[in-house]
C-alpha cells in the first residue's frame, strides 16, 4: 500500500497552541480598535475602509484610542511576501477608491487580447478557439500584487493606519469563547527556541474586533476555523504557484494561457494545471505554472517542470535575449465554494480572503474577491462598534451575509464544482470548463466533495529528465530563492513542523515538491533505498530528512501536504518586489 | 588634509582589514591632491613605534586618542572632533561590524552623506567615487558626495594592503572630551563569536569544506591540509546546518565574506549563496566529484575527483615541498 502524507502528520496541535488566553500583565498590554492580520490586499483594502468609514464618525474613531486600526505584517517592508499571477478584476479598486482614475492604479493596465495554447508536447503548441470562457479577461489588469501592497500600504499609513511591519501574528487570544485580539511572534531566538541576546517576546495586541487576513494557508486562520470548528466538511485543496519576472527584448501584446506539456495528465499521474503569461508594460513579463498539488509522482517538480516548460518553442521565443529579474512560488486555494469555511466569522474575528478560500478556481481570480471581503468585514465591524456599548465586537454575521450577497459568493457558486469532478483546477480542459460557465453553474449540478490533497497515495515513478539549470534561461532551485532577497538567518528555529522520519516516497515529494529546497533526502539514505530495492528506490524504507528551514518562502505547499508551516520571526523569509 | 582613516588594533598588532584601509586611504589622497591620515583610539598599548608603523601603508600622520578600546561611540566622538577641528572631506573605513557602526554613527553626527558596503573606491576630477554592488550583487552604482565630509565604509576586506610609505607616521595626541552616553558601555569580555579558534577573514588562505565531505569526520582532511599550508579551515551552510563544523567558519550570504589570496573549496557545489561570500577570493580551486558543478564555472582551477584521495596526497605534497 503506497504511503500518503496524512499517515505522518505534523507533530503539532494548532487549535491548542496558537489559541490561548492572553499572557501579559493587563498594563502591558498593547490595546488598539480593530487588529488585522496580514498586509495584502484583504487586509489593506480592510484597514483602508475601516479608516473611510470611522473619518465619518469623530467620535466611534474617538472611542477605539489612540490606534484606531493596527495591521501586522510578517514580511520585511510591505509587499514582501505577496506574489500572485495576476490578471486583476478591478472592480475592488472602483469600490475602495471611487475617486482615483484607472490610469493612477499601480497595475500595468488591461490587455485586449487572449490566447490558449493546448501545449500536445515540448515542440508543438495549438491554439484553441474559440477562447475558453473563464480565460477571457477583457477589462482586467495585469497587477505585481506586490507592488499592488506597497501602494495599498501608503495608502493605509496615509490614512492613518498604524502598519507593525516585520510582525508576526502568533496566536489568537481568546477570553471565554470570543477572540480579543492577537499574539505577534518572538524575535531573537537561537535554534533550539532559546533566548539570544537581541531576543524580544511578541505582546499581546487586544482589540474590539480581529480581521485574519493571512492569505493562503494562514497559520491563525487555520487554527481559528478548527478551534471554533467553523471549517466547512470538505477540506481545503491547495495549487502550488512558480513564478517568475523576465525582462523582454519585445514587447508581448497578448495574455497567454498555456494547459498540457510538460504536466503529465493521465490518472497514474494526474498532474493538473497550467501556465499563464502576462505582459507587464512594454519590457516586462510575468509567467508562471500552477499545478495542483494531489498529483502523485513524488519525482514531480513544478519549479523543475516551469523551467522546463521555457524550453518550449511558444515560450522560448518570448523570452529570447531577455533577463530573468523575479521568482517566487505560492500556494492558491482551489477548493473553491465547497471548501471555504461553513462560518466566516468567530465571536470578535472576521476571515478574509485567501485564507478563507475565496477564489474563483477556473477563471484565476482572487486579488478582487479578498479586496470586496475585506470592505465587507470593515463595513461589518464598523456597523456593529456604532450599535455596541463601547466593548469588543461578538456577532459578525452581518459580515457573512454580506459576502453571501456579493459576487464573492454568487460567482462561485456557479463554478463550485470546476475543480473536483473533471476540470481539475485553474487550467482545464476547455470545453469541459466552458460547460460550466455557459451553463451558469447549472452543469454539472449538485455538490462534488473535495478531497486533502495530503490523502493522495504516492509513488516514485521513473527519475524525470528536467533540464540542467544554465543560469540564463534556466535556473536552479537556491539561486532562485537567493533572487527573492531571502537572507533569513540561519540559526531560527525551525518553523515547519514535520516529521522528519518518513517513508522515503514521502519524503522524495517533499523534496522535489518545495520549490526553496528545503527539504533534502541525503544521499546515503537514496543508496540505502536503492540497495533495499535492489536497484529500484525503495518507496518504503524509513529515511531522515534534512531540513533548511532559513531557504523558506512561506508557499504553504507543506500545509497541503502533510506538514505546518508556522511564521518564522518577522521579517524573515524572501522579500519579492515585483511578483 | 583629505581623507582620515580608522585603524582598528588589538594586543598591538594593527587589523589586517585596517590596514587595507589604511593603504586605501593613503594612496587615494595621493590621487586627489591631499595627504590621509589615520586615527587610533586605544590605551597605553598604543605605543609611538606601533602607531608610527602606520606609515609602512601610506599615511602621514596618526592621531592617537586616549579611551576606551573595541567600542564604537568614543572613537565617533573622537573622529567627529578631527574632522571638524582640521577639516577633514572623507572618512573611511575599512568594514565589519565595528566600521559599519562607527561610520553609521559618524554620518548621523555630522550629518554626513554615508556609502556602505563599498567594495572599491576611485578618485575622479579631484574627488571620490565610491562603487557599490546593489541588488544582491548582480549591479553596481557609482556613489559620488556633494557635501563633506563623505563617508566611505568598505566591504569586508575590499581594500587590499599596500606597503609603500616611508614608515614614519608623525603621531599626534588629540585630547577628547567624551560624550555621556559615549561611555555608559564598557567592555567585558572580548571573544571571537560563538566559539571560533581561528579568524577566517583575516587568512590568507583558506581551505573550506562542502556537503561532499560526506560526514563531519571529513573535516579532518581539510584541518591537516590548511595546517601544511598555514591557513584556516572555512564551511558552507549546509555543513554548519548539519552540525559538522561551527558557524563562525560558516562563508556565505548568511555566514562570513571573505577574499584570500587561496580559497580552497573541498565538496562545495558551489551555490550563489555561498559564492557571495567568496568570489573576491584572488585564487579560486575547486575539488568536486560532479563535473557539472556550479563552482566550476567560477574556479581559477577545477579537479574533478574524489576529495578523500586527493587531499591527503595535496597535504603530503606541501609538506614534503615545505619540508624539502
Amino acid at each position: 500500500m503506497a504511503s500518503a502524507p496524512i499517515e505522518f502528520p505534523p507533530p503539532v496541535d494548532s487549535a491548542e497552541e496558537f489559541i490561548a488566553a492572553p499572557t501579559d500583565p493587563e498594563d502591558e498590554r498593547i490595546e488598539v480598535g480593530v487588529v488585522i492580520v496580514g498586509g495584502g490586499p484583504g487586509g489593506l483594502a480592510c484597514a483602508i475602509r475601516l479608516m473611510q468609514l470611522l473619518a465619518e464618525d469623530e467620535a466611534l474613531m474617538e472611542s477605539l484610542g489612540e490606534v484606531p486600526v493596527a495591521l501586522v505584517e510578517k514580511g520585511k517592508g510591505p509587499g514582501s511576501h505577496l506574489l500572485s499571477g495576476a490578471m486583476m478584476n478591478p472592480s475592488a479598486m472602483h469600490a475602495l477608491f471611487p475617486d482615483l482614475d484607472e490610469s493612477e492604479w499601480p497595475t500595468y493596465g488591461p490587455v485586449d487580447k487572449d490566447t490558449v495554447y493546448l501545449l500536445p508536447n515540448g515542440k508543438r503548441s495549438v491554439p484553441l478557439h474559440p477562447i475558453p470562457p473563464p480565460f477571457k479577461n477583457h477589462g482586467n489588469h495585469v497587477t505585481s500584487v506586490a507592488r499592488l501592497g506597497r501602494w495599498l500600504s501608503e495608502q493605509a499609513e496615509e490614512a492613518g493606519v498604524y502598519i507593525l511591519g516585520e510582525t508576526t501574528g502568533y496566536r489568537v487570544l481568546v477570553d471565554d469563547g470570543q477572540v480579543v485580539g492577537i499574539r505577534s511572534g518572538d524575535k531573537g531566538r537561537g535554534r533550539d527556541g532559546q533566548e539570544l541576546s537581541n531576543f524580544e517576546p511578541g505582546s499581546d495586541l487586544i482589540a474590539k474586533a480581529t480581521v485574519l487576513a493571512e492569505g493562503t494557508a494562514g497559520h491563525l486562520t487555520g487554527a481559528a476555523i478548527r478551534h471554533f470548528g467553523i471549517g466547512s466538511e470538505d477540506p481545503q485543496q491547495w495549487e502550488l504557484g512558480v513564478k517568475e519576472i523576465w525582462e523582454v527584448q519585445k514587447p508581448l501584446d497578448r495574455v497567454i494561457h498555456t494547459m498540457g506539456w510538460p504536466l503529465k495528465f493521465a490518472p497514474k499521474y494526474r498532474e493538473f494545471g497550467g501556465s499563464f503569461i502576462y505582459p507587464m508594460g512594454e519590457d516586462r513579463v510575468s509567467m508562471g505554472l500552477v499545478v495542483g498539488l494531489d498529483y502523485r509522482d513524488a519525482r514531480f517538480s513544478v519549479h523543475d517542470a516551469f523551467q522546463e516548460l521555457k524550453t518550449h518553442p511558444m515560450v522560448a521565443g518570448i523570452i529570447e535575449g531577455g533577463k530573468r529579474v523575479g521568482w517566487g512560488a505560492k500556494t492558491i486555494p482551489s477548493g473553491g465554494y465547497w471548501a471555504q469555511p461553513r462560518q466566516l466569522w468567530a465571536p470578535g474575528m472576521a476571515l478574509v480572503g485567501d485564507g478563507a478560500g475565496m477564489v474563483n478556481v477556473p477563471t484565476l481570480k482572487g486579488v478582487h474577491y479578498a479586496m470586496h471581503a475585506g470592505m465587507f468585514a470593515a463595513e461589518a465591524i464598523v456597523e456593529r462598534l456604532k450599535n455596541g456599548s463601547g466593548e469588543g465586537v461578538a456577532d459578525l454575521s452581518n459580515y457573512q451575509s454580506k459576502v453571501e450577497a456579493s459576487d464573492i459568493d454568487k460567482d462561485r457558486y456557479k463554478t463550485r464544482n470546476a475543480r473536483q469532478p473533471f476540470a481539475k483546477g485553474f487550467f482545464v480542459g476547455g470545453a469541459l470548463a466552458s460547460m460550466m460557465t455557459i451553463s451558469g453553474g447549472r452543469v454539472p449540478g449538485g455538490h462534488w466533495a473535495t478531497h486533502d490533497d495530503a490523502t493522495v497515495p504516492l509513488f516514485i515513478g521513473p527519475e524525470r529528465e528536467y533540464p540542467k539549470p544554465d543560469g540564463k534561461v534556466t535556473f536552479d532551485k537556491l539561486s532562485s530563492v537567493f533572487a527573492t532577497g531571502n537572507a533569513t538567518r540561519d540559526d531560527a528555529p525551525n518553523h515547519i513542523r514535520i516529521q522528519d522520519k518518513v517513508p522515503l516516497e514521502v519524503a522524495l515529494m517533499w523534496q522535489n515538491m518545495c520549490p526553496a529546497q528545503v527539504y533534502e533526502v541525503p544521499d546515503e539514505e537514496l543508496e540505502a533505498a536503492r540497495a533495499d530495492g535492489n536497484g529500484k528506490l525503495d518507496g518504503k524504507r524509513e529515511v531522515k530528512l534534512n531540513i533548511t528551514p532559513s531557504n523558506c518562502v512561506q508557499c504553504g505547499a507543506i500545509t497541503a501536504k502533510g506538514g505546518r508551516l508556522t511564521p518564522p520571526e518577522g521579517g524573515d523569509g524572501p522579500n519579492y518586489q515585483v511578483t | 588634509m583629505s581623507i582620515l582613516v580608522y585603524a582598528l588594533h588589538y594586543e598591538g598588532e594593527f587589523n589586517k582589514n585596517s590596514l587595507g584601509a589604511v593603504s586605501q586611504g593613503a594612496k587615494l589622497a595621493k590621487e586627489i591632491g591631499g595627504e590621509a591620515a589615520a586615527v587610533v583610539v586605544g590605551g597605553d598599548d598604543l605605543t609611538d613605534d606601533l602607531c608610527s608603523t602606520l606609515g609602512q601603508y601610506g599615511v602621514s600622520k596618526v592621531y592617537r586618542v586616549k579611551g576606551p578600546e573595541g567600542l564604537a561611540q568614543p572613537v565617533v566622538d573622537a573622529m567627529a572632533k578631527i574632522i571638524q577641528d582640521d577639516g577633514y572631506k572623507y572618512a573611511l573605513f575599512g568594514g565589519g561590524l565595528l566600521g559599519f557602526e562607527i561610520g553609521a554613527g559618524l554620518t548621523a553626527r555630522l550629518h554626513a552623506g554615508v556609502t556602505m558596503e563599498v567594495t572599491a573606491v576611485r578618485a575622479q576630477d579631484g574627488k571620490l567615487v565610491a562603487e557599490r554592488p546593489i541588488l544582491q550583487d548582480s549591479a553596481i552604482v557609482d556613489v559620488g558626495y556633494v557635501g563633506e565630509p563623505g563617508i566611505i565604509i568598505g566591504r569586508l576586506n575590499a581594500f587590499d594592503i599596500q606597503e609603500g610609505g616611508d614608515g614614519s607616521a608623525e603621531v599626534q595626541d588629540v585630547d577628547v572630551s567624551f560624550e555621556d552616553h559615549s561611555t555608559k558601555a564598557v567592555m567585558v569580555e572580548r571573544g571571537e563569536q560563538r566559539g571560533a579558534d581561528v579568524n577566517i577573514e583575516d587568512a590568507d588562505i583558506l581551505v573550506a569544506g562542502g556537503r561532499g565531505l560526506g560526514k563531519a569526520e571529513g573535516f579532518e582532511l581539510c584541518e591537516q591540509l590548511a595546517d601544511a599550508l598555514g591557513g584556516a579551515v572555512a564551511a558552507t551552510r549546509a555543513v554548519v546546518d548539519a552540525g559538522w563544523y561551527p558557524y563562525a567558519a560558516q562563508i556565505g550570504q548568511t555566514g562570513k565574506t571573505v577574499a584570500p589570496k587561496l580559497y580552497l573549496a573541498a565538496g562545495i557545489s558551489g551555490a550563489i549563496q555561498h559564492k557571495v561570500g567568496m568570489q573576491n577570493s584572488e585564487n579560486i580551486v575547486a575539488i568536486n566529484k560532479d563535473p557539472n558543478a556550479p563552482i566550476f564555472e567560477f574556479s581559477d582551477l577545477g579537479i574533478v575527483g574524489d576529495l578523500n584521495k586527493i587531499l591527503p596526497k595535496l597535504t603530503d605534497a606541501v609538506k614534503a615541498k615545505k619540508g624539502g
